[in-house]
């Protein structure tokens, strides 16, 4: 059996000293290349779950491993989150002062890649999502769907494996949002980038290969 | 257009997003570095004008008492100098500040009537005074000040005083005295028998030797024959003086509490700036930031404020410098000219305010959490 590239091993995340437990024990393993859908009432432990597989925080008890390394420990979370994730937003979480291009090239910088080649990179990116008319804009000049694209983007920019989106078509209108989920499996197709998607629409919860389902901190069998 | 995003592009983003904020924040640390530049710079040419009084008259040596308390020597120290083979003249003077007029007091110096020094000064009208009698010479600068010229009679502390001559000293500090015989002065500051200092003009150094070697040698020299005495070289005498000493302190003093203000000025801004920005700070971390990015550049931030405050300041100091300059009573011992050194210093200083000023801020927003801050609206 080859092994998952995400591995979450009895995970609890607890707020307030204990009193809110928003994560309680949670298994789960993603296969590289996956898509995954994650939803579930509000409140239940989604977005919880996703900063974890994201690096962006960690479990109170239980461990996230990937490719076997512990988030956290074997492997830095910084190095984890620069190199190998991409997130996206539902409020999109532009730079109001950074053009389009600019946005994109921001977690370049953490990086060391030449000043250049960041923002070839950035344009190449833009391009591929459909923007190479708004790529000097600011995110006030671009509709939410453009921005969400832009946002895309950004995600793509260190050339993650894995892609977390947490409610991305959650300020859209449906038009847009099936614009956006078309944008994401097409990445995840051609790329064979692992993505997972936290959503409320079950129309994206059913369009994605395998769906779990979120209720008080655990995962519904 | 390329439209390549580097770290320092988005400091500047940062900085230009509150134009206001910024340039109200480099005006506090600009004054605060002004300050800085004008009081240090004037104080520097003080002393420079204090040494000129040495190299002019070719003063090697002053000779002060040791203790602090007991600034005076003893008039009779003369003549022991003088046996002393490295030296070649020594003489006698007191200088202290007096009250000439209400709104005018000078440097006053008592001087023997054959003293050397009198080789630097250029008589412009009338002739030298007499020992003995109640006589005063002025510098240019005072006398158009009191609107005194030979002939004229001038009133100190209740004493009548004939001005017999006007000079043109080799220091800027000369131009704006009063010199006048040593006894009188004695007797004006009840001094009788004593003196300030003594003036040492030493033999020329003999061959084969190098003039700081000599000028070590006099030196013990004369302190080993006169032991409660020390023997003072003119650079050393011109940067340690009572006067100099005060000046370099007040400036240093007052730029320091100005510097402060700045400082919290700045650090009061990027702690403002960490706080609003806590969302983006973590969506920076969400996005590959690593910790000490984060603290680069908020620290960034906060040194381009210092530095740009301390570029603000060394033109306002210049400024400062260049009335002084103009100005009468200041323009002979001020040049509007600001050493290079100066300027390094100061805007290294700046700099060092602007990163101490920092500090704060740029931890708090290292250590904050990305999911606590993504989750901060
Ligand atoms: N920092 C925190 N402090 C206290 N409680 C928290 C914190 N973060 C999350 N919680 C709680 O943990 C629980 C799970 O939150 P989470 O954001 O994961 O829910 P969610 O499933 O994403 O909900 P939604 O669909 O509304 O986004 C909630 O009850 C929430 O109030
Ligand atoms: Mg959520």
């Amino acid at each position: 059996m080859t092994s998952p590239l995400l591995e979450v091993r009895s995970a609890c995340k607890s707020y307030d000293e204990g009193r809110i437990e928003a994560l309680r024990g949670v298994d789960l393993s993603i296969a590289a290349g996956e898509y995954m859908a994650i939803s579930g009432a509000s409140g239940s432990g989604k977005s919880t779950l996703l900063h974890l597989l994201g690096g962006l925080d960690r479990p109170t008890s239980g461990e996230v491993l990937f490719r076997n390394s512990g988030l956290g420990s074997a492997m830095d979370l910084d190095t984890y989150r620069s190199s190998y994730v991409g997130f996206i937003f539902q409020a999109f979480h532009l730079m109001p002062t950074l053009r389009a291009i600019e946005n994109v090239q921001l977690p370049m910088l953490s990086l060391s890649r030449s000043r250049f080649d960041r923002a070839a990179r950035a344009r190449e990116l833009l391009s591929e999502l459909g923007l190479e008319h708004r790529m000097e804009q600011y995110p006030n000049q671009l509709s939410a769907g453009e921005r969400q694209r832009v946002a895309i983007a950004r995600a793509l920019a260190n050339d993650p494996q894995i892609l977390l989106a947490d409610e991305p078509t959650g300020n859209l209108d449906s038009v847009t949002s099936a614009r956006i989920m078309e944008i994401l499996t097409g990445i995840h197709m051609r790329r064979g980038m692992t993505l997972v998607v936290v959503t409320h629409d079950n129309a994206i919860a059913d369009s994605a290969a395998r769906q779990i389902r979120i209720r008080d901190g655990k995962v519904e069998a | 257009m390329a439209y390549q995003l580097s770290f320092s592009g988005f400091v500047w983003r940062n900085l230009w997003r509150r134009r206001l904020r910024t340039l109200l924040t480099l005006c506090g640390i600009g004054v605060a570095i002004g300050a800085f530049v004008g009081l240090v710079g004037f104080s520097s040419a003080f002393e420079q004008a204090w040494l000129r009084i040495y190299t002019s008259s070719g003063t090697d040596i002053a000779v002060i008492q040791r203790t602090f308390l007991n600034t005076s020597v003893d008039e009779s120290v003369g003549a022991k100098l003088r046996a002393l083979p490295v030296v070649a003249q020594a003489t006698p003077m007191i200088y202290n500040v007096m009250d000439l007029t209400p709104d005018v007091n000078a440097l006053a110096y008592g001087w023997k009537a054959d003293s050397y020094e009198f080789e630097s000064l250029h008589i412009l009208s009338g002739r030298r005074f007499s020992d003995g009698k109640p006589e005063v010479m002025l510098g240019d600068l005072l006398a158009e000040d009191l609107k005194k010229k030979p002939g004229d009679t001038l009133e100190i502390q209740d004493s009548p005083f004939k001005v017999v001559g006007v000079y043109h000293g080799g220091s800027a500090l000369e131009a704006d005295a009063v010199i006048m015989p040593l006894d009188q002065l004695q007797q004006l500051s009840s001094l009788q028998g004593k003196v300030s200092t003594f003036h040492v003009r030493l033999r020329p150094t003999p061959p084969g030797e190098s003039p700081e070697q000599y000028l070590k040698y006099a030196q013990a020299q004369i302190e080993a024959s006169l032991p409660t005495l020390r023997a003072v070289p003119a650079a050393e005498r011109a940067s340690n003086n009572e006067f100099v000493r005060l000046a370099h302190a007040s400036a240093w003093g007052t730029s320091s509490i100005a510097l402060l203000i700045g400082i919290l000025g700045i650090a009061n801004t990027m702690a403002m700036s960490v706080f609003e920005r806590t969302r983006e700070l973590g969506i920076l971390r969400a996005l590959g930031w690593k910790r000490w990015q984060v603290l680069m550049l908020i620290q960034m931030e906060a040194a381009v404020l210092g530095l740009g405050g301390g570029l603000l300041g060394i033109a306002l100091g210049w400024c400062a410098l260049h009335v002084l300059a103009a100005l009468p009573q200041t323009a002979s011992i001020v040049s509007a000219h600001v050493a290079l050194p100066l300027l390094a210093e100061t805007l290294g200083i700046a700099l060092l305010a602007g990163l101490i000023a920092g500090a704060v801020p740029a931890w708090r927003g290292a250590q904050l959490s990305p999911v606590e801050a993504l989750r901060c609206d």
